[in-house]
């Protein structure tokens, strides 16, 4: 052997998280390779103490063997985080500037892509209910992980984070009181069933399945933040294709659209701060 | 030659890192980062009240931003922030759970831009309440980056500085006008 350059530790465990994305791929068909490598190594390096091995390496044989591990896995990659009205005044611009905008349409119909536990999903609801409009949408929430879409379609959060949603609401603009929405228990809330019916919650991989068509709002916060530049490009393009002529395209606070211009020329900027775009009407 | 400079506050941390910022020349051979724990809803401003102090432009990090050298970037609020490894080297956010309770987090940061820059990183923790950062600058030391704590007797709030030092042999302890000379003076190597 020749002499070999000095490997940090930190090296190594890049090529046991290549070899473990490997055996999810060919095994199980979960392609996470183009997904933003530093936070995915940390999640699966977490799991070195959760199944307590010295090196993820040592989870591969049991991954290829053990289904029900490589399913722990694949739901420790995703994070299910989200309040309802989070970031209030990307929330309190839709009501304002954008709903009015989607009035015009006879039907409007919105996909929320990456519903985690559904509170964004039935933040759009609640938005669509007060502008008086809940009765002619309809409402696609969708997720890789069915986990999280029974727990969104359930709809029951801890009372813990209610005083924290209800100032959220009424710094997005509610007029009504954010209790209303919901029924308590000692320590849930549970939204009220009539903001159910409108939502249909549905499992899809952005990566692999297909578009939705004619949605006049696309919602997906926070979701391109798992997904390397490539895979990004790829999935925005299918957000994109997924959006009628004039329709509407939010993304997260801290997220943008790399090379805007040149790979997703149907998309315009409409407010960099808030990272709200519209689909181009002179486009297909 | 070093690349990246990342500054870790948090409790008392914000008057210091502007007079560290503004005493940067303009065109900084370094990228900086700043990652800063703050109340909620004061943390959005922390790029504008950074801007007001440097000549340098200072923006919130966001997710696959190129990373450029001359540029301040701050940490967003409520996401961990990270160094991608691969080149060019862009940032990364995430959502993973508070770590030591807080997001983001300063050994988040540290880890990462340590796995990425190795001795081409200088880490700097100034002042704060909690020891977010100790464990990150220990990797910053493996790695052969250049590690810097404000001297705790300058420190508003001296736990973790305090933490810091306690647990990682760092290269300088030194107050902020020592700090400030050097911090420009690694740039004129």
């Amino acid at each position: 052997m020749t002499t070999l350059p000095k490997w940090n530790s930190h090296h190594i465990e890049d090529v046991e998280v290549n070899l473990l994305l490997y055996a999810l791929k060919e095994r199980y068909g979960y392609d996470f390779m183009g997904y933003a490598r530093a936070s995915l190594k940390r999640r699966l390096l977490e799991l070195t103490s959760y199944f307590d091995v010295e090196h993820l390496s040592q989870l591969i044989p049991i991954v290829l063997y053990d289904e029900t591990v490589a399913q722990t896995v694949i739901n420790h990659i995703f994070v299910p985080t989200s309040d309802f009205f989070r970031n209030p005044v990307v929330w309190d611009y839709l009501r304002t500037k954008v709903l009015p905008q989607l009035a015009s349409f006879p039907r409007i119909n919105v996909w929320q892509a990456g519903c985690g536990y559904g509170q964004e999903a039935y933040s759009l609801v609640i938005l669509l209910h007060e502008a008086g409009l809940l009765k002619r949408s309809r409402l696609f929430s969708s997720d890789i992980n069915p986990l999280f879409l029974d727990k969104a379609r359930l709809g029951c959060w801890s009372i813990e984070h209610k005083p924290q949603w209800s100032d959220n609401y009424l710094q997005a603009g509610g007029t009504g009181n954010f209790t209303d929405f919901f029924v308590e228990t000692e320590s849930d809330i549970r939204i009220r069933s009539e903001f159910k019916q409108p939502i249909e919650f549905i499992q899809h991989n952005l990566v692999v399945d297909d578009v939705f068509k004619e949605m006049q709002l696309v919602v997906c916060r926070n979701v391109l933040l798992y997904f390397g530049n490539a895979l990004q490009e790829y999935v925005v393009n299918l957000l994109t294709r997924s959006l009628e002529r004039g329709g509407y395209l939010l993304l997260g606070r801290a997220e943008y659209i790399v090379d805007l211009s040149e790979k997703h020329p149907q998309l315009e900027l409409l407010d960099g701060v808030l990272q709200l775009y519209r689909k181009r009407i002179g486009t297909s | 030659m070093y690349k990246m400079l990342v500054i870790g506050l948090s409790a008392g941390g914000i008057p210091l890192v502007k007079r560290l910022l503004a005493a940067l020349p303009k065109e900084y051979s370094l990228a900086v980062v700043v990652v800063a724990h703050l109340l909620q809803g004061c943390e959005s401003h922390l790029a504008h009240t950074l801007g007001a102090a440097t000549d340098l432009p200072v923006t919130m990090a966001r997710d696959k931003e190129l990373i450029v050298a001359g540029h301040i970037y701050v940490a967003p609020p409520d996401y961990h922030l990270r160094v991608e490894q691969k080149l060019p080297h862009t940032f990364s956010l995430s959502e993973d759970k508070p770590v030591k309770s807080v997001r983001p987090s300063i050994d988040v940061l540290f880890k990462s831009a340590a796995e990425a820059f190795d001795s081409s990183l200088i880490a700097v923790i100034l002042s704060g309440a909690n020891s977010d950062g100790a464990d990150g600058m220990v990797s910053v030391k493996q790695l052969g980056g250049l590690c810097i704590v404000l001297d705790p007797l300058e420190a508003e709030f001296n736990t973790m500085p305090d933490a810091i030092i306690a647990k990682v042999d760092v290269d300088y302890v030194v107050g902020v006008e020592d700090m400030m000379s050097l911090l420009v003076s690694v740039d004129e190597k």
